[in-house]
């Protein structure tokens, strides 16, 4: 190549370059013009691109491609403004124009509609035909692009021309004297296709999103970050009218007045505006006619939705319609995060609920209550066996009422569990308002904690029986979920204690594991404060099995081989970690005497308590007779000469009771008086188990005369020979006090909490003193309230006593008054 | 690489020693190998001067830009050491290699000189592809997934699997091809044996098409084939279409290193082939004819060589005139898919215009610039090859410009600046300045640029200037010159107002570099300027001064006075 030229210089280039000075723009310019007109008239194909170009190129070279530029726009502004424009007004017909100045949509409607479609028909054409032609018209002037758009920051020329589009079509009048435009006529049009479509007919979809698309194709200045006309102009008045149309719609269906058809109708709502924006509008659009949708149709309505009487949600969760509870809970969420009005809804049913199954637990425990009444009123001539059934019935019926309550809670629970899974999606905020709710109605409940202690009683008694451990696990785990929403968990707790340590001490608990598992659970839920005592308690019973064993070995080896043998199986319990009542030797302030054991018992004891305090010297063995049960053996010679044995299970009373007619002659007698001088029973205890013996029919080891249905002080007793059973082993049961608490009673267990939870707040104000010194009345309140809250809730004028307490003891000291404030006195 | 961790020196010996031994056992090629011949002596002591010219020359003859001298440095480290940027910018665009975690990138990354060559080197990283063929073997792959404008000529069929390819890289790439379609070059389906799994088949046509190696092979569960039969199928393509080396492309994909430097050489290889048979076929078939014949021509869609457009160049009627014959035209059968290269053609194509339509006789596309540059158009598009002299570089610039192949642009610039830097190895730039004039017409190389708005050509022009100052600034072109700037750019007047703050020789010569300039290069000139007239012993008008600086500073008075004077003629305010 190099041989070509001989020349060693670079030279100046051979073309372009010096034609560029003689000036022949116009010549070219008159082409190229010419030819872009023929574009436009769609007859490209037979031009030739090169040829194009290379004009255009050669324009550019010349440094007049300023003057290309503008002469480009001109041409297309005249021909946008001469031809295209006339085209696109001619088709708007006069129906279409009027329309714009009517405001009825219903009016001519079809005509209205044909004439619109006919309109965008040809709108779209027009814009489709312009974006081509300036397509190809913008390759040809690429060279020119190039230079212009980035040597002298010009938008290229195709933005340009589609701003011609928009200020020679859209903006240009519909009739030469009217202020409306052809965008005002197209957007008048696709908002009352909208409508149509809204009001259930079939529109032109795809006509539509032309012409959408064309506005989003379109900005309202050539500038990149101008606003596009679809946002500037169509969107507004879109959201407009889908709010008018909104409104009126949720007019509409609170008149129709049926919650279910507003979930159904207002989802049904939201997917057609969501397809709408996909197929006929734009998608940027969703989010806001989807506000809109939601601040107009559902925000202001839900409240009264929710409330509607016969339909609404109340209605709905006693019927369990968990599709339309569903639907109302998505349309909620989409306009409150918290859900509030539903929230109050379900709450306010659940109280409700509660309410009831408290008032109906009430009316069963009350209807017991008469029955005794309406008995003791009886006369003591009434028949035995009736009695007997009766005697029964109340206690049962407190505590069937008490696990009824605790059942019907839980159904109701598990229905709401229900409802919040399936139809609230498992929501955060609504559990907690659920959960809320029930604590609410449980704790008005004042027995609730009696009543779930009874619950957990009863089941570890009998009910977990033939259960597999799953079953007992989900049943404990129920329990569990009550005690969650239980205040007064101390209370529940001393509840719990009595009814442990009966269920250990008579050995009724049906497995220990299941009671071990409980504990643990407890432990869980609450903590490891809680479940500490009764843990002690498990631990004492071990430890008293040991002792047991080891208390017999030590007798074995060293007891004398004559005297009989007497099994003694001991538990010892600490004093501090088991219920009061059980362990109290005074009652109503008087001391109670320990009771009087016969003679090989009492030999016995004392022989244990030198063992054991033996072993552990300093500590104080007293002994609790009024828990313990007995195996003895007796001899019942019948009238026939013949003589029967059968082995007796009772409790240590009754054995003591039974004990006092061996050293008696046969056919003599003792009273009652006479049984209480020599055993030291407390009263109490003495008349059940002389009831157990002497009443019960089955168990009648002794007689009483004369035969009534009281015991009266000047009863008296003699031993049964004729005594008949078929097994050899008999049990009597002692008739058991009443498990469900009589008003006394709660009173009692109500005063031993206040004064437990006097110590507990006093504690917990001297802890939180003594690590802060110094504290004003209303922070050490919270403080106080807040520790104790895992226990239970402390009354207010109570801390406020405990702290005046404190003060007149000298823990604390009043530092100022205003505001209160204490001081921890070291 | 989320963690880079640092090696100890013993480990990076280990891993060097390990390299060297993998080098010897021929396993891996070295990157850099031993280079103690004479020309390769010159580069690196061109790269040492900042030797421009000397530098293009040596890459251009062909010496090895990547290799070592005796105490192992490159050029590439040379340069960036010696902190010469354009020799740097150079070599890397020449493809010299500085990649990290590499012996010499390293080096090369810890030597440089300054910031902003240290930048640069970090900006060609390997990560960005260096390689030069790379654009050509990506447009050559794109082709076969290019939906518009259909360019393909034959569906070749394998199994169920067809796809529709482009006749002449078949014959280009494929013994096989060549042969079968040189006998029926009309063909415009073709089947291959059905036992040719599809995952082969297509894995051999992407190669010919000089795409990527598959990371994975399709196979396994689902595909219907096993890894092996996939292998197998692979191996007996490879040998159908008289292939050999597909086998190890795939084989090769795992070590990063190895893969590369297999791909730079197959690169290679397909790069020769096309230009091969671009030359063989496409050239050889070109013809010259008078222009007033140009019209009958016609070519048939069914040629042999495939070809389905034909380019037209014309000679000037002044040249025809020289040679006193008439006005001949050069015709090239070429191949729209390789034009597409350029986005003239491409749009051209993508349009509806005429040159669109598939019509039984090729199209003659006029192009407006002489035979031989569109020839080394074309050359450079079918083979990105662009090794032209000096006295065309300008008109490949413009035809470039025109037909938006900007890589070409780059290249013609390239080759402007740095053989038209003869002498300006600065030191004896003044010196030579009589013999330049008549090399250089800088005035229409200044222009050129501007028109084309290569940057690079402008600073360079500038810079000419700059050094010549004393030489142009009495001629009416560069009264010209500046007048047209003037005319071009109307904001330059108040620039110079800003800078021409009276504050002594700093201040002027600044205002120099402006108007010579033109544009912002302008620390490049200040400081070439404050070097430039340094140099000589004697001032502009003769006198003889003892001291060097109060000699650039009686300098700089005479030619600040004749600007001034110039301006003033010209009505401007400096």
């Amino acid at each position: 190549m190099a041989a070509m030229r001989a020349r060693h210089k670079i030279r100046a280039p051979r073309r372009g370059l010096n034609a560029a000075k003689t000036d022949d723009f116009d010549s070219l310019w008159t082409v190229l013009s010419s030819s872009l007109t023929e574009i436009h008239t769609k007859n490209a194909s037979t031009l030739s691109f090169e040829e194009l170009y290379r004009n255009a190129y050669r324009i550019v070279l010349m440094m007049r491609g300023d003057d290309l530029y503008e002469s480009v726009k001109k041409l297309e502004k005249d021909w946008l403004r001469d031809t295209v424009q006339k085209r696109i007004t001619d088709s708007i017909s006069s129906s279409l124009v009027r329309a714009q100045e009517s405001t009825d949509i219903q009016d001519q409607s079809e005509e209205r509609r044909a004439a619109g479609e006919k309109f965008m028909g040809v709108l779209k054409e027009a814009w489709e035909d312009h974006q081509l032609c300036m397509g190809m018209i913008t390759d040809v002037l690429m060279y020119m692009d190039r230079i212009i758009s980035t040597d002298k920051s010009k938008p290229s020329i195709y933005i340009v021309s589609m701003g011609l589009f928009r200020d020679y079509v859209l903006r240009a009048p519909v009739r030469p004297d009217s202020p409306i435009t052809v965008a005002d006529v197209l957007e008048s049009t696709v908002l009352f296709m909208i409508s149509l479509e809204r009001v259930g007919h079939i529109i032109e979809r795809p006509l539509i999103r032309h012409c959408i698309s064309m506005l989003e194709g379109l900005y309202e200045s050539e500038k990149e970050e101008g606003e596009k006309l679809y946002l500037s102009t169509f969107e507004p008045a879109f959201i407009k009218t889908s709010k008018e149309f909104y409104q009126a719609e949720g007019r509409r269906l609170l008149e129709i007045g049926d919650a279910t058809t507003f979930c159904r109708i207002s989802s049904q709502r939201i997917t057609e505006e969501q397809e709408r924006c996909l197929s006929t509008l734009a998608m940027m659009t969703e989010p806001k006619v989807l506000e809109v949708l939601d601040n107009e149709l559902i925000r202001k309505n839900i409240d009264e939705v929710v409330m509607l009487e016969g339909t609404g949600v109340r209605h709905m969760l006693d019927h369990n319609l968990l599709e339309g509870l569903r639907s109302v809970y998505s349309l909620n969420a989409r306009v409150d995060p918290k859900k509030d009005s539903l929230a109050r809804v379900v709450n306010k049913r659940i109280v409700e609920l509660g309410k009831e199954i408290n008032a109906s637990s009430i009316v069963v425990a009350q209807a017991a209550q008469p029955t005794k009444d309406a008995k003791d009123a009886k006369d003591a001539g009434t028949e035995k066996k009736e009695k007997g059934k009766e005697k029964e019935k109340p206690v049962n019926q407190q505590t069937l009422s008490a696990i009824q309550w605790v059942d019907d809670i839980l159904a109701l629970k598990r229905q709401f569990d229900t409802v919040w899974e399936q139809s609230f999606l498992s929501d955060q905020g609504l559990q907690s308002s659920i959960m809320a709710s029930f604590a609410n109605f449980i704790n008005m409940n004042p027995r609730s904690s009696e009543y779930l202690s009874l619950f957990f009683d009863e089941n570890l008694k009998k009910g977990i029986k033939g259960k597999t451990e799953s079953e007992v696990d989900t049943l404990l785990d129920n329990g569990i979920t009550l005690l969650r929403y239980i205040k007064d968990k101390d209370l529940f707790e001393t509840y719990y204690k009595k009814h442990l340590s009966r269920r250990l001490l008579m050995k009724r608990s049906a497995s220990t594991d299941a009671e071990r598992q409980m504990i643990s659970k407890m432990k869980m839920e609450v903590g490891n404060q809680f479940t500490q005592r009764i843990e002690a308690m498990f631990k004492d019973m071990t430890v008293s099995e040991d002792l047991t064993a080891n208390y017999k070995s030590h007798i074995a080896r060293s007891a004398d081989p004559d005297q009989k043998p007497v099994d003694l199986e001991i538990n010892v319990l600490t004093s501090t970690m088991w219920p009061m009542e059980i362990m109290a030797n005074t009652k109503d302030g008087v001391v109670q005497l320990p009771c009087i054991f016969p003679r090989e018992i009492e030999n016995l004891k004392q022989s244990f308590e030198k063992f054991y305090l033996d072993k552990h010297s300093g500590r104080k063995l007293s002994w609790q007779a009024g828990m313990g049960t007995a195996d003895i053996r007796a001899t019942f010679k019948r009238s026939n000469g013949k003589v029967q044995k059968h082995e007796i299970n009772v409790s240590t009373y009754m054995m003591v009771i039974l004990l006092l007619f061996n050293d008696l002659p046969d056919g003599k007698s003792l009273s009652f008086e006479e049984i209480e001088e020599r055993t030291r029973i407390p009263k109490n205890d003495l008349i059940r188990n002389l009831q157990s013996l002497a009443l019960v029919a089955k168990t009648r080891i002794l007689r009483k005369s004369p035969m009534s249905r009281e015991i009266n002080p000047a009863d008296r007793f003699s031993f049964n020979h004729e005594f008949q059973s078929p097994f050899v082993k008999v049990r009597i049961g002692v008739v058991a006090g009443a498990k469900v608490e009589d008003q006394e009673q709660r009173k009692e267990t109500e005063k031993k909490m206040a004064d437990e939870r006097g110590g507990s707040i006093e504690a917990a104000i001297v802890r939180i003193m003594k690590q802060r010194k110094k504290l004003t009345h209303s922070q050490l309140m919270t403080e106080t309230l807040t520790q104790l809250s895992t226990r239970f809730v402390p009354d207010v004028s109570m801390v406020k006593k405990r702290i005046e307490s404190l003060i007149d003891r000298e823990y604390l000291e009043r530092l100022s008054e205003e505001p209160p404030t204490y001081g921890y006195v070291a | 690489m989320a963690e880079r961790t640092v090696l100890r020196k013993d480990q990076l010996e280990i891993s060097l020693h390990n390299e060297k031994k993998l080098i010897k056992e021929g396993t891996i090629k070295d990157d850099n190998p031993l280079d103690l011949s004479e020309p390769f002596r010159d580069l690196c002591s061109a790269c040492r001067r900042g030797d421009l010219k000397v530098c293009q020359e040596k890459i251009t003859e062909g010496v090895n830009v990547n290799a070592r001298d005796l105490y192992d440095y490159t050029p590439l480290i040379l340069a960036s050491l010696c902190g010469h940027y354009e020799v740097a910018r150079l070599l890397l665009e020449s493809g010299a290699l500085c990649e990290r975690d590499t012996f010499q990138g390293e080096r090369c990354l810890y030597n440089a000189l300054n910031d902003r060559i240290r930048n640069l080197l970090l900006e060609y990283d390997y990560s960005k592809s260096t390689d030069p063929l790379q654009p050509l073997a990506a447009h050559l792959s794109s082709l076969l997934t290019r939906e518009s404008p259909v360019t393909t000529d034959i569906e070749v069929t394998a199994a169920e699997e067809s796809l529709f390819l482009h006749k002449f890289v078949l014959a280009a790439r494929s013994p096989y091809f060549r042969g079968k379609l040189s006998a029926a070059p009309e063909s415009t389906t073709w089947k291959l044996p059905n036992s040719i799994a599809p995952e082969a088949f297509s894995a051999a046509i992407k190669y010919l098409y000089l795409g990527e190696p598959p990371r994975e092979l399709r196979a396994g569960p689902g595909t219907g084939f096993t890894e092996s039969e996939v292998f197998a199928g692979i191996d007996k393509i490879a040998k159908y279409l008289e292939i050999e080396s597909l086998m190890d492309s795939i084989l090769d994909s795992g070590d990063r290193r190895r893969a590369r430097q297999r791909r730079t050489t197959e690169l290679a290889r397909g790069r020769d082939q096309l230009e091969h048979w671009f030359r063989e076929n496409v050239l050889k078939h070109k013809v010259i004819i008078d222009t007033s014949q140009v019209d009958k021509v016609r070519w048939d869609r069914n040629n042999a060589i495939f070809a389905d457009v034909l380019l037209r160049s014309d000679e000037l009627p002044e040249e025809a005139e020289e040679t006193g014959e008439a006005q001949k035209s050069t015709l090239f059968p070429v191949h729209r898919a390789i034009l597409l290269r350029s986005e003239f053609f491409q749009a051209m194509f993508m349009s509806s215009f005429r040159e669109a339509h598939i019509t039984d006789n090729l199209h003659i596309i006029d192009v407006d610039c002489s035979p031989d540059v569109l020839e080394i158009i074309l050359t450079f598009l079918y083979t990105e090859r662009a090794d032209f002299p000096l006295e065309v570089a300008v008109d490949v610039l413009f035809a470039a410009d025109m037909l938006f192949i900007e890589k070409l642009k780059t290249k013609a610039a390239v080759v402007i600046s740095t053989l038209g830097s003869e002498g300006m190895s600065q030191a004896n730039a003044a010196k030579t300045h009589a013999k330049d004039e008549d090399d250089i017409d800088i005035y229409s190389i200044i222009r050129a640029a501007w028109l084309t708005r290569v940057q690079r050509l402008e600073e360079f022009a500038a810079r000419f200037l700059a050094y010549r100052l004393e030489a142009h600034i009495d001629s009416p072109e560069f009264a010209e010159l500046i007048q047209e700037l003037r005319f071009d750019d109307a904001g330059l007047n108040e620039l110079m107002d800003e800078k021409a703050l009276p504050n002594g020789e700093e201040a002027q010569s600044e205002d120099v570099a402006k108007i010579t300039d033109g544009v912002e290069a302008l620390d490049v000139s200040k400081s070439s300027v404050g070097q430039g007239p340094g140099r000589e012993i004697r001032t502009l008008d003769g006198a003889v001064v003892e001291d060097e600086f109060s000699e650039d500073a009686m300098n700089y008075e005479i030619l600040m006075g004749k600007l001034e004077a110039l301006l003033e003629k010209l009505n401007l305010d400096a």
